[in-house]
């Protein structure tokens, strides 16, 4: 845990160029306008926990950078590219560069879990042998330390399992942007620490950014160096973990009684 | 760094269009009915554009074919032996018990065998797509699809739709072929007839004007059936309520659909002379 308090010690200056720039971002689902005016940007290497009450569009942020969502209004730009004005060969190219973490795994249930992880590798056109996709794949599992799982279907996985796999397959790509859809939900503290854990190795070991979308405090405070608070739609409080606690405001201040 | 920011937002109110003095469920029926016509444009759209997703292709047309073909075999079976035994006294009674495999025959290859097989496969076929697509968008895997660097529209929906529409005709000969068979066994259980002789009476009295339509409407039977499954299950909402009412919508509408086309199919038929 000494890596994670290096982390949520560190300060945004100490960072590289921009990677993620939103500003003036405006989504809405009909009549629901769930995210009106908001604003963030994170730097190569740094790591930002998006909070906020259920539905307040969290999960909808995300999934804007990503492009698996269109905008209304604003600017989202991923390495310097603006996401509403690339063609879909660029984007997919953009795509393979960011890893996704769902939230309930998204693991495809119809094929085995050395066949989800070949899956993104072989989608985003990074041809290799079929050896070298097998020593990434294990290699890859290895990482998340379930390199016996290979050859299990997602329905034999535990809940603690489908995340690492979703993570491992994530990361085989090697992303230099990593968004966590609320990566400890649901499971229990041994399991959440690890997945933490696994989240502080990958950080160290690739040097990515990351949003982390959580409700877990203790997720959010080992895990990332920032926090942006969603209210009303736009990012309402942003600071270190100790600047936004100690923030007199009943916006924020439920979210770590 | 410390910023507190309050929103600019100010919502409007909707505007009024004609649609809101219709009543509701009109409103829902038109629109339902366009968003799955523009599904299939995009269908029709997607499937003609590499890259083409042939191995899912083959893969899907084995998991919709094959694993058809018992049920589908076995329906046919009772279908044609159950017809055959039912027909029997009344053809008796007129003393035209020689014209039951012409009878049965025109029946089954016309109308019986296309529409009950379709309707079997409306029930597993496009329930199996509709449940599968909508567990598929309710667990996020369509979106991993799309993150991966993969079409998940060409990927899942294209290969199904494909699929039902080649399959679905497959499964229609073969089982027209099978109920035939049982209709042959139905007459040796009172009476004797050879299986070749059987099958002569059979064709004799059948034309290709009985047999091509037939074959084309087996078409449009199964690209209703994937493309409904298809449309119900990537639309699929609210969790897995929703994934169950996906599944049953799906089946309801596509059953609805064979009878439509069976009915369109039987006037354009009469419209070009073949009855």
């Amino acid at each position: 845990m000494e890596q994670a308090k290096q982390i949520s010690n560190k300060t945004s200056e100490g960072y590289g160029e921009p990677v993620i720039e939103v500003s003036g971002l405006y989504k809405s689902f009909g009549n629901n306008h769930v995210l009106t005016d908001y604003n963030l940007t994170v730097k190569r290497g740094e790591s930002v926990a998006v909070l906020g009450k259920s539905g307040c569009g969290k999960s909808v942020l995300i999934k804007c950078i990503i492009g698996l969502l269109p905008y209304d209004a604003g600017s989202v730009k991923v390495f310097n590219k603006e996401i509403s004005s690339l063609t879909q060969h660029e984007l997919d190219e953009l795509r393979a560069r960011i890893g996704f973490v769902f939230q309930s795994s998204a693991l495809y249930d119809s094929m085995t879990v050395r066949e989800n992880l070949e899956f993104a590798l072989r989608r985003h056109g990074k041809h290799k042998s079929k050896d070298e996709v097998l020593s990434l794949v294990k290699e890859t599992l290895n990482d998340v330390g379930l390199a016996n799982a290979i050859d299990l279907m997602p329905s034999e996985l535990s809940g603690g399992m489908r995340k690492r796999i979703g993570l491992a397959r994530s990361l085989i790509l090697h992303p230099e942007i990593m968004l966590y859809d609320e990566p400890t939900t649901g499971l229990d503290p041994i399991t959440s620490g690890e997945i933490i854990n696994l989240m502080l190795n990958v950080q160290k070991k690739y040097n990515t950014s990351a949003i982390i979308i959580s409700h877990d405090m203790h997720c959010a405070r080992l895990t990332a160096n920032r926090l942006s608070v969603i209210v009303n739609g736009v990012n309402y409080k942003q600071g270190t973990f100790e600047e936004v606690k100690n923030f007199n405001d009943p916006q924020t201040h439920p979210f770590f009684e | 760094m410390m910023n507190v920011i309050q929103p600019k937002y100010k919502p409007q109110p909707p505007k009024v269009t004609i649609f809101d003095r219709l009543p509701k469920s009109m409103v829902d029926f038109l629109s339902e009915a366009g968003a799955i016509s523009r599904f299939a444009g995009k269908f029709f759209k997607q499937a003609f554009r590499a890259p083409f997703e042939s191995k899912e292709l083959f893969r899907q047309s084995f998991e919709i074919g094959y694993r058809s073909l018992s049920l589908v075999a076995i329906t046919s079976f009772i279908i044609g032996l159950v017809l055959t035994l039912q027909s029997r006294p009344t053809l008796v009674e007129f003393g035209a018990e020689a014209w039951l495999p012409s009878m049965v025959g025109i029946s089954i290859i016309r109308e019986i065998g296309p529409v009950v097989i379709a309707l079997i496969c409306a029930g597993k076929i496009g329930s199996g797509i509709g449940a599968e697509l909508g567990s598929m968008k309710v667990t996020e895997q369509i979106d991993a699809m799309e993150v991966s660097g993969t079409n998940p529209f060409k990927y899942i929906v294209v290969t199904r739709i494909l699929s039902t529409t080649l399959t679905i005709p497959i499964l229609i000969i073969i089982g027209d072929a099978v109920a035939l068979y049982g209709s042959y066994l139905a007459i040796n259980i009172r009476g004797s007839v050879s299986l070749t002789f059987f099958f002569k009476q059979v064709f004799d009295s059948l034309a290709f004007s009985d047999i091509i339509p037939a074959f084309v409407k087996s078409f449009f039977f199964g690209f209703a059936i994937g493309l409904i499954g298809c449309y119900k299950g990537y639309n699929s909402n609210k969790g897995t309520e929703g994934v169950g009412r996906s599944a049953n919508s799906s089946v309801v509408i596509a059953s609805l659909l064979v009878f439509l086309i069976d009915l369109v199919a039987v006037q354009i038929t009469e419209f070009f002379g073949f009855l």
